[in-house]
């Protein structure tokens, strides 16, 4: 699947590198030494450090962070930010390794696993395309799928919608149709993996980065499975409602916030009107906002408790969120 | 309707899809003590064996044996479920099986296309008790079934 990383630690001298890393760094960041690690042990990869992969020279930098669930800066020693330093490029570079772990919510519990090659036949599926994170995969010298991807300049979707507006009812009318429009294609793009017979696996809303480059949103992080039972893509769809909960919301509206700043509304929510698995995140926002249309906010109950009826696949969705989107303007 | 005169006309086709579970058992029960011992009914076993993706193993190999297990133990379940309709009244020639092994986005969508090339009027299931947080998540073949369902009726036995 992936290309052979030839490990050759002998292409480069260290003085060459050195000269490579003044191109790109900063005289007060450049280091004294480099020195070239066996990318077979990443443990052992550091700041400051080269990896040759594919005969380029990576200088890794920092480990990704990724605040998640009230863990703040949750730092991830198996994501880390390189440059490229053939091009000056920013890259990312994962190396999760294959581990199968058990998902729950609430009393449910099901298979998990985290899959290079998942992330590796996905990275092949979308090359070219701009609404999916591009990269390349590469063999290290141990066998293992290591995953070079292009640095995403940008905000989340996550951040970006916290950003947007002086109040719900200002940001509602003045950006939200903007942002609805985007999620569509963000939409479609997923369409796009399943048609293909691919889930995403871990569609959240800080998975969606806006691309400063292109103006456009990339889908990242594709190396997680679930096993699927009657329906491969339910999952993903739950995934799915999550975000468009989220942005039509302008944020998680919970019932802990309600309580402290409507007090009313809350009192006149029922339990049905939550969040079908976040049973403490409003779905039915139309009882909080008025002024969302019921052509959306029937596509929003549609992941609440109280629903009869979920969305199967991509194509239910886009022709509801569509319809309720030509309202909206 | 005179049964016995009926016997030379095509019999009246009953889909019946199991899996491993209880419910699926029930399913056959339910179909064995209603109709066994009725002329005029034909009955299909299906199973569909969900190939998982290859990210579920450590190598191609160990797919493979987790396959061909899994086949192995759902045409035995298969036979034992045959064996129980012919108990129950049904004629050997009359219950056929059927393993399928895929990879659908749906069951219930593989279900009813099965239904469809076979052109059964009935397909039976048990309905597993799922809670709606599971249903939502992972899809529920007897929902789908019925919500799905064209030119057959659709039997979920509790
Ligand atoms: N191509 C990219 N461009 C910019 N930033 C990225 C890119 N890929 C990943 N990141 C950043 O690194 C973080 C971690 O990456 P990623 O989500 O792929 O790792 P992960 O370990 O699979 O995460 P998770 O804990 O969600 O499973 C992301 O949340 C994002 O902030
Ligand atoms: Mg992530």
């Amino acid at each position: 699947m992936g290309k052979k990383a030839s490990d050759k630690t002998s292409l480069y001298t260290e003085e060459e590198l050195l000269e490579m890393v003044r191109l790109w760094v900063p005289p007060e960041r450049v280091p004294g030494r480099v020195r070239i690690k066996d990318t077979s042990d990443f443990f052992q990869v550091d700041y400051d450090d080269v990896v040759v992969l594919g005969g380029v020279p990576y200088l890794v930098r920092n480990n990704e962070r990724e605040g998640r669930f009230g863990i703040e800066d949750q730092q991830k020693f198996w994501v880390k930010r390189a440059i490229d330093l053939k091009t000056g490029r920013i890259k990312i570079l994962k190396w999760t390794f294959w581990e199968t772990f058990t998902g729950r919510i609430g009393s449910l519990v099901f298979e998990c696993v985290r899959s290079p090659l998942k992330e590796a036949r996905i990275l092949n599926i979308v090359r070219g395309r701009p609404d999916f994170m591009q990269g390349e995969t590469f063999m290290d010298a141990a066998g293992n799928p290591l995953r070079i991807m292009d640095f995403i300049h940008g905000k989340s979707l996550e951040d970006i919608t916290l950003t947007l507006g002086a109040s719900h009812e200002d940001y509602f009318f003045n950006h939200y149709p903007g942002l609805l429009s985007e999620f569509i294609t963000a939409v479609e793009a997923i369409a796009f993996l399943h048609a293909h017979g691919e889930k995403h696996g871990d569609l959240r809303r800080d998975h969606l980065l806006k691309d400063n480059a292109t103006g456009r949103y990339r889908w990242i992080d594709f190396d997680y499975n679930y096993r699927h039972r009657a329906n491969k893509f339910s999952y993903d769809m739950f995934g799915l409602g999550n975000i468009l909960i989220y942005i039509t919301g302008r944020g998680d509206v919970t019932t802990h916030n309600l309580s402290h700043n409507a007090p009313d509304t809350l009192s006149g929510l029922d339990s049905d009107d939550l969040n079908i698995v976040f049973n403490y995140r409003v779905a039915n926002l139309r009882k909080v906002y008025p002024y969302i249309p019921e052509p959306l906010n029937r596509v929003l109950l549609h992941f609440s408790a109280g629903a009869s009826v979920y969305y199967l696949n991509t194509a239910e969705l886009l022709a509801d969120l569509k319809e309720a989107f030509s309202i909206l303007k | 309707m005179n049964i016995e005169a009926n016997s030379g006309a095509r019999d009246k086709h009953l889909l019946i899809a199991i899996d491993d579970t209880q419910d699926s058992k029930r399913a056959i029960l339910y179909v064995g003590e209603f109709l066994g011992g009725f002329p005029g009914f034909k009955i299909t076993l299906l199973s569909i064996v969900q190939e998982p993706e290859e990210d579920f193993f450590r190598s191609e190999q160990e797919r493979v044996s987790w396959i061909n297990d899994k086949k192995k133990e759902m045409s035995g379940l298969l036979d034992k479920y045959r064996q129980v309709l012919i108990q129950s009244g049904f004629q050997e020639d009359k219950v056929d099986v059927k393993l399928c092994i895929g990879d659908a986005k749906s069951l219930s969508d593989m279900i009813l296309s099965f239904q469809c090339d076979i052109g059964c009027c009935t397909v039976v299931v048990g309905r597993h008790h799922k809670s709606k947080t599971e249903e939502f998540l992972f899809g529920s073949i007897s929902s789908q079934l019925i919500h799905e369902a064209k030119n057959c009726a659709v039997w979920v036995v509790e």
